[in-house]
């Protein structure tokens, strides 16, 4: 649903721009854009440029006959907006570039703010309705390991570059990140059993949701929750051998992946030598043979699973398909 | 005074940790930045007074590109120091007052105001003095502001009743207008002469 009404405002966006009274807009798009092929390639002042053609661009479209006052519709595609900016957090590696998205969830969150001020009351939006929202967008985008993430920032960050606005706005984003820790049904107004009986709804609703496969980072780092108990019963043989095999993505650092590489190489050398040893038994053996190849042809589908050889979680699954090639 | 001669080059202000230092990015006491924190209930104004300070309008209908919730505005002062304003609004709803702490840390001025027409804003205005006193920097330079002045009419809390709390608590205190631009240029002029690392230069 969500996806849906959100194209529909692009398009309609794209349709506005074909009126004929966006001309001026086209044009302005247009020589920006010519403006670019004349200069040689500057990641740094062509951000600039581009982000202060933004900016500009954003305010006269505000100001466009065609655009004025924002609808609801607009106001929740800004949420949304706002939430992937800080979705796109964990992504990034280094702090500067994780900082950015925060900084960029506020810009989206402010020009709302902003709009909303112009369109209706005129009362300029401060803190007072700022931070609510933040909060909000916090809660609905839950960013990907969103305390790390801030606690990265706050420790590698340089910290003369963590000031003035960027310090702000980190702040603001801590201070949402506590807000949601301590919440309860106090800070929210609403009464204790309220309180209680949504929240039971809510972890039932993310019960439901996990055991839907959800194309989440991590269900698409390792296999999906459905296999998770088998897993952990071979876990318990291999945990010592294969210390990843309960690792999650955002545990890893940099410096297992040697670790890891040199795992992989030993289980694709075990698993060939197997490979052979089955196939040069003199007795055909095979359902032995089968689920091998199960494995082999149809790595994804869970209910294969309960017969698989199971890697490590990080050489992926897309490697099973490179080990058949290998052998 | 303050951070001097290791860092010429103030403009980059390198070295320096906003989140320790009082007065911070200063590398010459000619030139100080200042976080400021604004604290009050919410609806008293106070991001009307940045606003206005800032612009020097109450036109909300003018271009804010980022935000209102955080500004910066560089004063003059006589002796040709300049101090620029680094101004965190934070949220002033109850709910929130738990999260204030993150807001004033490293603060070198906290200005708290009150709605001169909402005794309920005064009370409020007093939690936070005593917070600060408790958790805030020691040596803090705290301003009480009693504002919308202009609604004079609807008074409810008496002038001499800001006059007196701010006294007895080593405060500087001034009635402002964030509509009629009454006192607010004032206000952060004597907050500037009263900071420690430019009033000493």
């Amino acid at each position: 649903m969500e996806v849906s009404s959100n194209s529909l405002t692009f398009y309609d966006f794209l349709d506005r721009m074909r009126h004929p009274a966006s001309l001026d807009l086209v044009r302005s798009i247009k020589s920006f854009i010519v403006s670019f092929s004349f200069c040689t390639a500057n990641s740094e002042s062509d951000s600039k440029k581009l982000q202060d053609f933004l900016l500009t661009m954003e305010s006269s479209i505000r100001d466009h006959p065609l655009w004025a006052g924002a609808t609801e519709e607009e106001i929740d595609c800004a949420v949304e907006f706002a939430q992937k900016e800080l979705q796109k957090m964990n992504a990034f590696k280094a702090p500067r570039e994780k900082l950015l998205c925060i900084l960029n969830c506020c810009r989206v969150i402010n020009n709302l703010l902003l709009n909303v001020a112009m369109s209706s009351d005129n009362v300029p939006a401060g803190a007072d309705d700022f931070l609510p929202i933040l909060i909000y967008v916090t809660i609905k985008a839950n960013p990907p390991q969103l305390h790390s993430n801030l606690k990265f920032i706050q420790l590698y960050r340089r910290q003369s570059k963590l000031i003035s606005e960027a310090a702000y706005y980190f702040t603001n984003l801590m201070s949402a990140k506590s807000f949601i820790i301590d919440l309860d049904a106090k800070s929210l107004s609403i009464n204790e059993s309220e309180f209680q009986e949504k929240m039971i709804q809510a972890r039932l609703d993310k019960q439901e949701k996990c055991i839907e496969p959800c194309p989440k980072l991590e269900d698409m780092a390792g296999p999906g929750p459905s296999t998770r108990r088998h897993e952990m019963e071979i876990n318990m043989v291999v945990e010592e051998d294969y210390p990843f095999m309960r690792a999650d993505p955002g545990e890893l650092t940099v410096a297992d992946v040697e670790k890891l590489l040199n795992l992989y190489k030993e289980v694709v050398t075990k698993y060939s030598r197997l490979r052979r040893a089955v196939k040069s038994l003199p007795l055909a053996k095979e359902p032995a043979l089968h689920f091998l190849e199960a494995q082999d042809t149809l790595p994804r589908q869970p209910r294969q699973q309960e017969a698989q050889l199971i890697l490590p979680q990080q050489p992926k699954q897309q490697d099973a398909s490179d080990i058949t090639e290998a052998k | 005074m303050g951070c001097s001669s290791s860092l010429p080059d103030r403009t980059t202000s390198g070295r320096l940790d906003s989140l320790n230092s009082q007065v911070v990015g200063a590398t010459e006491s000619k030139n100080a930045r200042v976080k400021l924190v604004l604290l009050g209930d919410s609806g008293v104004g106070k991001s009307c007074i940045v606003l206005r300070f800032v612009r020097g309008q109450f036109d909300p209908n003018s271009k804010v590109t980022v935000g209102a919730s955080f500004l910066s505005q560089t004063i003059a002062l006589h002796d040709s120091t300049t101090v620029k304003f680094e101004i965190w609004d934070t949220a002033g709803q109850e709910r929130y007052a738990a999260l204030a702490p993150l807001y004033y840390r490293g603060a070198a001025v906290a200005v708290v105001v009150y709605d001169i027409t909402s005794p309920e804003s005064f009370d409020k205005a007093q939690y936070w003095v005593k917070e600060l006193q408790k958790h805030g920097n020691p040596d803090i330079v705290m301003a009480l502001v009693g504002n919308k002045a202009d609604l004079h009419e609807n008074r409810k809390v008496p002038v001499q009743d800001g006059v007196d709390y701010a006294e007895k608590n080593g405060m500087f205190f001034i009635e402002t207008s964030a509509k009629t631009a009454d006192n607010i240029n004032e206000l952060f002029e004597e907050i500037a002469k009263r900071l420690p690392q430019v009033s000493s230069s």
